[in-house]
């Protein structure tokens, strides 16, 4: 826009990405690409490129939503109106969608300036008519607020932006492309939004040194002089915009054999995806290639280049039966293990039995049990999968699920009170008027149609009442408190368990990293619950902490869980709006009291009377292992406590996005 | 910033050299994309980066443009942005005003909030003329400046989505609060943080072209040149800063020279092969690190008055580009050396 744009043409390796841009190019219904990979691969670089090599397509002249004036029945009601339309001709557009939109620029609403100066009553489309018939753009679009995308979902699902808001009503046509680039490091998609994305592709840098030195001195030689670099490449650019073009023309006439339909649909089964989408994308992705080959026909080979694309964020693991693609939001209360062969990287995990809960330690009979090491079929798409003597860490998605609902349902509540500290993300209006954070756009909005009857003395162009007034509702996706207590007593140190229950704890915190959480740690081993960690941001020092945490001794669970108790009274006097989660990583026993009382029963009684704060969320995992004995005592626990209970290896994500990467 | 209380000279600054390497080498060179000063309290960080106002070079500006921008390569864009904000573009009659002013600082304080830095609607515009205006945010007072963030590993989160947006697109969109606007954001970050505080989010980590560590200086002797040097500039800021002109002068020449010698800098193909290799062994996300080396050497090349880059530039600039940049595992602390990072990779001891 401002600035030359680095030419696609001259990108080095990346063919893949190039491709799957190519091929939304040519046929919008291939439904647009995500793009995922490390930081500094030219995944943003290559998607601006595009705009310059777009085609150019017939609009209505003066239409703010792009109308295409050969099909009359899908004109909006401005253009339907005007007897005479002209024509304009002009590029497919890329629309920015920048994470720091407000809702009524997404979707539009009323434009005040008319409004108050001449009580006209004027829409501001917003940019999803903007990008009708285009490409909407979002870079880190797993960065992006809730509020938004589900107002991209809604216009995405029906093709069609309703708005009902500030007095108004109006809809248009809304068909856009939907192009993303995302890092996996900050974070994943919410599966509904994943599979918007006809396409996904996984970008990595050049691996030879004659690739990265080739692209080093193209770069080095472009910053010296954009222009002249362009130019360079000027006529390989125009061959892949003809190329585009070309393929255009060609679509309508490409045609699938019947037969390749079936194969298609067994490709899909094969992989077990959920839904029918991969089916038609395949599909239209399939016909999109032939077009840009020039060819008017698909074939197998066709597909199967394309195949991977339309499947990678779409197959599941061939253990699952493939469940609905729903939202994480609705999280069923499974306790059974699920997946059970795949996951077992956690290499040691003899049965013991410590059934003794006395025992300091007793070893489990064997290692034999030491399943293979399953690394290539761990779900974690980064290379989290280490060894730290923490036992192996992996994706966690439960967890962060019930996190995630934990926001949003909140949200009413936590942003009210936010509203009150003005910090976050300003993402929509509201009529309530408590914490006198005005939201001027709104108000100026909702006051405009007013203009004309409220013509006054004073001197400003703007006549308010107090009728007029929206207070801004802001969204902020820090804040919550995760409090890791950890069972360190003898019976963990059975070997292997600590390790595995080290790389759980590790796991969440990597999880708690993303979502940028504040954590805190407690262990209780001997006769004593201790905070090795008070609240920080400081997930790396957590880290450390847990490599480094001694096991041994009894186990004092009702000192543990009283010294949960008393550091989340103490967050929440600090923050009365955190919402904190307290994991607590327990075999369930208890041999040590606090009181009289038998610690069982003790324990017990604790929990229950903690469970009764409704602000504090409780999750326990278990470490026990599923032996020829086992007691269930963490269940019972996560009873009385009202908790979520999981065992180590239910918290394992079920990844989406299983993209299979070779390990080098 | 201009007050009468002159800042402390970036030239009495004593020891560490590498920070102020760093930071003379994105003065030169803008591309370079900022720096990331790593450590703990009290290491002249802050002051290091105010100093850098005082020799700053000069750049050309449309006087009273709030967006900075210059009048010879981006007069399209002013036009642009005239049109945008006006609904008209201006009188080509009277070309705008150009004025010269040094390159500016501006700071990003950790609790400011999203609409000042991005920018928002003009209240006062809004109110008094039912107009839509934009008034813009920090992000474009600091076009084709420095933009300094104390504590950046504090800073909130939505400041910081915004500020890799525009770091990586030189580009603010504001599509918010009814206004719909776009002007360049091209600035060279400089964040500051204290480790111990958290780290910084990988992706904000990788727009930093260059991390240096820094420490309090460990010799007896400069500690109390440290000591003197402030106790004379409190006592007496300004004959202090007298007394440094020449020497602050001195630097401004240099810097001036390598800018100018910059274009002229080549590399030898044997050279980048070795940045190649090196980035590959070490084991670093994505072709950013690569480049910037490159960059990074060639800046140096030029400030110390050479043509050539030699091997020697090549690794030094590494150790500036890479121990933010070398792919870590999970929650692993920063690599403070690379070049020792590197060794025990070739070694191939399976680090934890």
């Amino acid at each position: 826009m401002f600035r030359t744009v680095y030419p696609l043409a001259a990108l080095v390796g990346q063919e893949t990405l190039i491709r799957c841009l190519l091929l939304n190019a040519v046929n919008p219904g291939v439904g647009g690409v995500l793009i995922r990979g490390e930081k500094g691969t030219a995944k943003s670089t290559a998607v601006r490129a595009l705009a310059s090599l777009l085609p150019e397509i017939l609009v209505v002249r003066g239409c703010a939503f792009s109308c295409n004036p050969e099909r009359i029945e899908g004109l909006c009601s401005g253009c339907r109106e005007t007897a005479s339309r002209k024509t304009d001709r002009r590029k497919v557009r890329i629309v920015n969608l920048p994470l720091n939109a407000t809702e009524d620029r997404v979707a539009g609403g009323i434009d005040f300036s008319p409004a108050i100066k001449n009580g006209r009553r004027a829409l501001s489309s917003g940019l999803l008519a903007a990008a009708h018939r285009g490409i909407l753009y979002v870079d880190e679009i797993n960065l992006l607020d809730d509020h938004i995308v589900d107002i991209i979902l809604d216009a995405a699902a029906s093709g069609y932006n309703r708005v009902e808001r500030e007095g108004i009503s109006f809809g248009h046509p809304a068909r856009f492309i939907l192009i993303g680039t995302m890092n996996p490091e900050e974070g994943e998609l919410r599966p509904q939004l994943l599979d918007r994305f006809g396409l996904c592709v996984e970008v990595t840098g050049a691996q030879t040194s004659e690739e990265r030195v080739r692209l080093m001195k193209r770069r080095d030689e472009f910053d010296g002089d954009p222009q002249g670099f362009c130019q360079r490449f000027q006529s390989q650019s125009e061959t892949i915009a003809r190329q585009i073009t070309e393929g255009r023309k060609i679509l309508p006439r490409v045609r699938t054999p019947d037969h390749l339909r079936g194969f298609m649909a067994n490709l899909c089964m094969e992989n077990h995806v959920a839904g029918h989408r991969a089916d038609l994308v395949l599909e239209q992705a399939a016909r999109a290639l032939a077009a840009l080959l020039g060819e008017t026909a698909v074939t197998v080979e066709h597909i199967s280049q394309v195949a991977p694309l339309v499947l990678a964020h779409r197959s599941r693991d061939e253990q699952t039966p493939p469940p609905p693609p729903s939202p994480p939001d609705d999280e069923p209360e499974e306790d059974d293990p699920r997946r059970e062969e795949p996951e077992n990287e956690n290499n040691h995990q003899p049965r013991s039995q410590n059934n003794q809960p006395r025992t300091e330690e007793q070893n489990g009979p064997s290692p034999e049990e030491t399943p293979p090491e399953g690394r290539e079929s761990s779900p974690a798409p980064n290379e989290e999968d280490r060894n730290f003597l923490i036992g192996d860490t992996f994706k966690v998605k439960r967890i962060s699920s019930s996190k995630d609902r934990l926001v949003r349902r909140g949200s009413g509540r936590r942003s009210r009170t936010r509203i009150a500290q003005k910090q976050g993300r300003y993402v929509k209006s509201s009529l309530e008027n408590k914490s006198g954070d005005i939201a001027l756009d709104a108000t100026l909005r909702a006051a405009a149609p007013c203009q004309k009857n409220r013509r006054g003395k004073s001197d400003l162009a703007v006549h308010l009442t107090a009728s007029d007034i929206r207070e801004k509702v802001r969204e902020k996706r820090v804040g919550n408190f995760i409090l890791f207590t950890v069972d360190a007593s003898g019976s963990m140190g059975a070997r292997g368990r600590m390790a595995a229950s080290k790389g759980a704890v590790m796991s969440l915190l990597l999880d708690a990293y993303q979502k940028r959480d504040r954590v805190a740690m407690i262990s209780f081993r001997r006769n004593d619950a201790s905070v090795n960690l008070p609240p920080t941001p400081s997930v790396e020092l957590a880290g450390k902490l847990l490599s480094e945490m001694a096991v041994g001794g009894r186990t004092p669970l009702s000192a543990g869980l009283s010294k949960s108790f008393e550091v989340t009274r103490n967050y929440l006097l600090k923050e009365p709006t955190a919402r904190p989660i307290v994991i607590i990583i327990t075999d369930g026993k208890s041999n040590v009291s606090l009181g009289e009382r038998k610690p069982l029963d003790e324990s017990r009684a604790l929990a229950a009377a903690m469970a009764r704060d409704e602000r504090v969320k409780y999750v326990v995992v278990d470490t026990e292992e599923d032996g020829i004995v086992s007691f269930g005592l963490a269940k019972q626990l996560a009873a009385a406590l009202g908790a979520d209970y999981f065992k180590i290896d239910d918290l394992k994500a079920e990844e989406l996005v299983t993209i299979a990467k070779g390990e080098k | 910033m201009n007050s009468a209380r002159p800042i402390y000279p970036f030239a009495a600054i004593v020891g560490q050299e590498r920070m102020k390497l760093a930071l003379l080498l994105n003065i030169i060179n803008p591309l370079l994309s900022g720096v990331l000063i790593r450590g703990e309290k009290g290491t002249a960080k802050s002051t290091a980066v105010r100093a850098l106002a005082d020799i700053l070079p000069e750049i050309r500006v449309i006087a009273d443009n709030p967006f900075q921008l210059s009048p010879d390569d981006e007069y399209d864009v002013y036009l642009e942005i005239e049109q945008a904000l006006n609904g008209q573009p201006p009188a080509v009659s009277e070309p705008p005003v150009a004025a010269s002013r040094k390159v500016r600082v501006v700071e990003l304080p950790v609790g400011a909030t999203e609409d000042r830095v991005v920018g928002s609607l003009d209240l006062e515009r809004a109110l008094k003329k039912g107009e839509k205006r934009v008034e813009p945010g920090l992000l474009a007072a600091a076009h084709r400046g420095i933009l300094y963030v104390d504590e950046v590993n504090l800073l909130d989160d939505h400041v910081v989505d915004v500020l890799l947006d525009s770091a990586a697109m030189g580009v603010n969109t504001i599509e918010r609060e009814g206004v719909s606007f776009s002007h360049p954001a091209r600035f060279t970050l400089v964040g500051t943080m204290n480790p111990e505080e958290g780290e910084l989010r990988p992706q904000l980590l990788d727009r930093f072209g260059l991390c240096v560590q820094v420490e309090g200086v460990q010799s007896v002797q400069d500690r109390v040149a440290i000591m003197e040097r402030r106790a004379a500039f409190d006592e007496d800021p300004e004959r202090f800063a007298g007394e440094w002109t020449e020497r602050s002068e001195m630097l401004v020449q240099r810097i001036e020279q390598a800018k100018a010698l910059y274009p002229r800098v080549t590399v030898e193909t044997t050279i980048l092969f070795e940045i190649a290799q090196f980035c590959l062994d070490v084991g670093v996300d994505g072709h950013r690190g690569d480049i910037i080396i490159l960059k990074t050497a060639k800046t140096l090349a030029a400030y110390e008055g050479r043509t050539q880059v030699t091997s020697d530039d090549a690794q030094r600039a590494a150790e500036l580009a890479l121990p933010h940049r070398v792919r870590r595992q999970p929650l692993m602390a920063i690599a403070d050396n690379a070049q020792a990072l590197r060794k025990n990779m070739m070694v191939g001891s399976p680090q934890t």
